[in-house]
């Protein structure tokens, strides 16, 4: 019976696999790979260098296969992040919510970013990063400062983790596979 | 005047019928290609639109390996990308990253490399081929290192250096290889990182595997390279025998012999060290090898015919092999070895007539010109006749090898002229490129030059030629040529025709020549002088402002009132060449501020930068022909000539009879460089020592030479010059003047001190200290030998000038020159000895010979014409016997040859 099971599941994963792409933006040193690394393999490290280019990851959650393009955050990679923010399911964009001396940037740069016509209507999914170190921001204060209920034209959503804690992880996952679209 | 025309409408069809002809045949091309490959007519815009499946969710690794096959397909064509289009196709590439299609990744990298975008945007592939660069696919981590290192700098290089020390070393060769080949380029953009793989590389040399080995070689003696000492010991320890690779033995023969040149250039005498590695090496199993070992034997410096024979024998064997690159290696070898050493190449000169029917005619072309080199004067007829068979089946660049074996030729064999002359000027006439026509003409300069009968015939040649020459460097030069020599003739009025045809006919450049040639015929033929003077009358109504001044000019000197002293500065004006090297007078000009005070020409400084190192080597070939100057400023006879009239304390010596070459006083890469060069006259010798300060921080003040002539009894001091100033790298000159007797060949030894004052100069403002410190340097010693009275000259026909020299003022005498190691090695003492011109070849001698005659000729202190033959036998223990004839225009110079070889 086991094995009838098993060709019955693998069936089905043909039929309803899930399939979606990721980019993931941010300004360097928001904790876009780190966010990858806790999201594939629930692990941290302290110590990470920084993106040059983009990494691709594929990961797998249940039965939804998440492609994420992990882009470089320093100034050289900004302009190319609209390349790869084409036809994606969603873009994460991660803020690095205790470095209140950056957030201005980080607004301009998203609102640049989402004001390009072939990125309309594309869903936004907002990450306060290191909520662990004190004088992190809140949830609605990362709001207001990002000029979020400004973004009318598509779905928005934000979220405050930390990739440190794990926290509120699954909380993103969980939106993530809601948002994924059936594979053709 | 009409002639021409027509012949250029001829051209003009001949061209059009090709033109249909090559048109035909790239339509055959074309089918043939259709047939083989798949991509034949496939267009950019279509593959372009094929490319955005690049972009899709689902990567059909399939298809897109395809679609950038043909991308580069395109791009191999020589087709070009836009920049939008190349940064398009280049960004969906990246996201093939996501698919672990091996196949496809491959195809990525090769066509980031190729597409190879702006460098802000080609980072973008780092971050990814870092992560390959570290994958267990070991295609994965050769290929990402290569291409990583394309679009690298230096501060990511720094981020990911260990990675690659950790390649070279990697187990698998491919890696290794593809991470020393990178290291190989990244040498040139960041030495200092590279640098410090030395010790991963040196374990890549000692690999097993031949690839790994070969580029591990080569980078570590990149490394090295400008470390004299470590590549000769880098060389030590690795020609005792553990190369197993041929293609990094080839390396190391090349690398072998720049050592030897390096030690040789140092002045270590005694037994050529590493000779006998080359040697070995002529015994390999590979025949890359066995060839690269054979001409580096054949390309040391001095090379002795007992070091040169076993590289002709393997050579010779390679004559006969059945496969054409080791035919066309080997011949290709010989025919440059038979430029120096024509008698070591006669062994091979079977195999190579042989060769002269070889299908493949670049074998066939170098294989005749070898055997002209090599081949004596009754055959030379025979080959002329088999060239001119096969010229128009062979390249340009190997027609110019014919041309140039053909002059050398001439010089070698001057009563062949005639023909040689009416070979060259059949083929001037030829289609042809500009390199070619000017390997014709050159030559054609150099016969009129050296055998004064072939020039009137030649100069008509050159005449023909200009009359349909489409290069306009080669007629201006031909039209100075021409200027120079054709007053010279018996008959210069029938080249007046071709030169003013110029006028009429070509364009502006050409025509300012032409008029100045004109000029020259006016100035120096009387009778000729009222017509160049209305054909010049004509040339003032010229469209080009050049043409028109010239003109105008040339009228005026030409209607001088013809008083001798006007006559003398029109000459010098005309004739004279510029005191100032070329270069100098360039940099005087673009310095010159243009204001009230007008250029002054004197203010031009005269010396002769002194050329880089490099340059110095490569002097070995001379330019000849046009492209050489006729009398070197400086260097050349009448520029020292004119140099030491110049100076008042030596104008009264009278006429300057001989220069001798200059001869090194010091070592090479000594803080101060000093050569000196004997000039003889009458009664008096001048030394001229050129001295140049390799020092930036130091000006040298007040130089001068205390010359002891105590060696020397007969000379006594008379005059010397200091030298003012000596800053760095400028060099200059200091004098000193010895008074002999007249007429005598005074010999003696002369040893020389700079003396000086030394002035601290900071190098940054270049400005120098005040006070100096005197100080002095020790020089080399320097002989005034018998040599130096006697200047070369070469007689076209030696038996000619020895038959027309009086019979009873003959002088013969015997000498035992004792054991030698050679013929030759004798000959060379004996006419070093004599510093004479040998004739006809004859200083050259058939490796096994046992007795040779060498002719000389020369001409002696005092301007007496000498001729010497020279007859040499040897006996079976290499005791060697000359018998000496002299015969000179004065019997008791005859008697003073004698008396130097009796004394030498």
């Amino acid at each position: 019976m086991g094995l009838w099971d098993a060709f019955l599941n693998w069936l089905r994963s043909l039929f309803f696999k899930q399939e979606m792409e990721l980019s993931l933006i941010g300004l360097q040193n928001a904790g876009k790979t780190s966010l990858v690394n806790v999201v594939a393999t629930g692990g941290y490290s302290e110590d990470m260098i920084p993106t040059v280019g983009f990494n691709m990851r594929k990961v797998t959650k249940g039965s939804v296969t998440i492609k994420l393009w992990d882009l470089g955050g320093q100034p050289r990679f900004r302009s190319m992040w609209e390349r790869y923010c084409r036809s994606v399911s969603a873009i994460v964009y991660v803020v690095d919510a205790a470095d209140p001396d950056n957030l201005s940037v980080s607004k301009s740069e998203l609102h640049d970013l989402l004001s390009k016509t072939s990125l309309n209507g594309i869903p936004l999914l907002v990450l306060g990063n290191k909520i662990d170190k004190p004088g992190a921001l809140s949830k609605d204060d990362l709001t207001e400062e990002m000029e979020l209920k400004s973004l009318t034209d598509r779905e928005v959503c934000c979220f405050m983790i930390s990739c440190k804690n794990s926290t509120n992880i699954d909380q993103v996952i969980d939106w993530l596979v809601k948002h994924s679209k059936s594979a053709s | 005047m009409a002639q021409p025309f027509v012949k250029k409408d001829d051209d003009h069809d001949d061209e059009n019928l090709k033109g249909a002809e090559v048109t035909i045949v790239t339509d055959n091309t074309m089918i043939l290609f259709m047939e083989y490959s798949p991509f034949m007519g496939i267009e950019k815009g279509a593959v372009l639109q094929e490319a955005r499946v690049f972009n899709d969710a689902q990567v059909d690794p399939r298809r897109c390996s395809q679609v950038i096959t043909k991308l580069l397909y395109l791009l191999n064509q020589g087709e070009s990308f836009t920049k939008v289009e190349a940064t398009e196709v280049f960004f969906s590439v990246t996201k093939l990253f996501q698919s672990k299609d091996t196949g496809l990744r491959r195809m990525v990298y090769l066509i980031i490399k190729e597409l190879s975008p702006s460098s802000d945007e080609v980072i973008i592939v780092t971050s990814s081929l870092m992560k390959d660069m570290n994958s267990k696919i070991d295609m994965y981590r050769a290929n990402a290192i290569r291409v990583l290192c394309r679009i690298i700098d230096g501060t990511l290089l720094t981020q990911i250096e260990r990675y690659l020390k950790q390649a070279i070393v990697d187990k698998n060769p491919v890696v290794s290889s593809a991470a020393l080949v990178s290291g190989l380029h990244l040498l040139r953009t960041n030495p200092e990182i590279v640098k410090r793989w030395s010790n991963e590389v040196q374990e890549g040399v000692q690999s097993r595997s031949a690839l790994v080995q070969f580029h591990a070689l080569a980078l570590l003696h990149l490394i090295r390279q400008n470390d004299r000492l470590a590549v000769s010991k880098l060389v030590g320890s690795l020609t005792r025998g553990s190369v197993r690779s041929p293609l990094a033995q080839c390396l190391l023969i090349r690398y072998t012999s720049q050592v030897i040149r390096d030690m040789s250039n140092h002045g270590q005498s005694g037994e050529r060290p590493f000779y006998e590695f080359l040697e070995s090496c002529l015994r390999h199993k590979a025949e890359m090898v066995i060839l690269e070992a054979a001409r580096a034997i054949t390309e040391l410096d001095g090379v002795t015919s007992r070091e040169l024979t076993p590289a002709i024998t393997v050579l010779q064997l390679f004559l006969s092999s059945p496969k054409p690159v080791l035919r066309f290696a080997a011949v290709r070898t010989l025919n440059k070895v038979s430029v120096t050493h024509p008698m070591a190449v006669t062994n091979c000169n079977i195999d190579m007539e042989s060769l002269i029917s070889d299908q493949n005619r670049s074998i066939a072309t170098l294989a005749i010109t070898t055997l002209l080199k090599t081949g004596n004067e009754s055959s030379v007829e025979r080959l002329m006749k088999q060239i001119t068979n096969f010229m128009s089946d062979i390249a340009d660049e190997f027609k110019i090898v014919v041309v140039d074996a053909i002059r050398s030729l001439c010089v070698k064999f001057p009563l062949k002229y005639r023909s040689l002359m009416t070979f060259l000027s059949n083929i001037l006439r030829e289609e042809g490129g500009f390199e070619y026509k000017r390997a014709i003409v050159d030559s054609i300069v150099t016969i009129i030059r050296d055998i004064p009968d072939a020039k009137e015939g030649g100069l008509l040649h050159l005449c023909e030629f200009i009359e349909d020459c489409e290069f306009t460097y080669l007629s201006t030069q031909i039209l100075h040529f021409l200027g120079i020599e054709g007053p010279k003739t018996s008959d210069p009025s029938k080249y007046i025709r071709y030169i003013y045809n110029r006028v009429h006919l070509e364009n502006a450049t050409v025509r300012a020549a032409a008029v100045s040639t004109l000029a020259k015929f006016g100035f120096m033929v009387e009778s000729l002088k009222p017509r160049i003077t209305v054909l010049l009358k004509r040339c003032i109504y010229d469209s080009d402002d050049e043409v028109r001044d010239r003109a105008t000019l040339f009228l005026s000197v030409l209607g001088g009132d013809g008083t001798l002293d006007a006559d003398k500065d029109s000459k010098e004006f005309m004739f004279g060449s510029l005191e100032a090297p070329l270069a100098n007078m360039e940099t005087s000009l673009k310095n010159y501020d243009p204001s009230e005070e007008a250029f002054d020409i004197n203010s031009v400084p005269k010396e002769v930068k002194s050329q880089p190192l490099a340059e110095k080597k490569a002097q070995g070939k001379k330019p000849t022909g046009l492209g050489a100057p006729p009398a070197a400023p400086a260097s050349g006879f009448e520029g020292y000539e004119r140099l030491l009239s110049s100076i008042p304390e030596f104008a009264a010596f009278g006429k300057l009879f001989k220069s001798s070459s200059p001869v090194e006083l010091t070592e090479a890469e000594t803080e101060y460089a000093v050569n000196v060069v004997k000039h003889i006259f009458d009664n008096h010798v001048v030394f001229q020592y050129n001295c140049t300060n390799t020092i930036p921080e130091q000006l040298l003040e007040r130089v001068n030479v205390i010359v002891d002539a105590s060696e020397a009894e007969e000379f006594s001091e008379v005059a010397s010059k200091a030298l003012n100033s000596l800053p760095y790298d400028s060099p200059g000159q200091a004098f000193v003047a010895f008074e002999k007797p007249a007429g005598v060949p005074a010999v003696g030894k002369f040893s020389n001190t700079l003396t000086f004052v030394v002035k601290e100069v900071d190098p940054s403002t270049g400005e120098a200290e005040d006070d100096g410190v005197e100080d002095e340097y020790q020089l080399e010693d320097l002989e005034v030998v018998s040599s130096d009275y006697m200047v070369k000259v070469s007689v076209s026909n030696f038996r000619n000038a020895w038959e027309s020299m009086n019979e009873g003022d003959e002088h013969v005498d015997e000498y035992g020159l004792g054991q030698r190691e050679s013929l030759g090695e004798a000959i060379k003492a004996v006419i070093d000895l004599l510093g004479m011109q040998p004739c006809e070849g004859t200083e050259t001698v058939p490796s096994n010979a046992r007795s040779h005659t060498c002719l000389l000729s020369g001409v002696y202190i005092g301007n007496v014409k000498v001729l010497v033959r020279a007859q040499f036998g040897m006996d079976s223990s290499k005791e060697i016997a000359m018998k000496l004839a002299v015969r000179a225009e004065d019997a008791s110079v005859a008697e003073a040859i004698h008396e130097i070889v009796a004394n030498g």
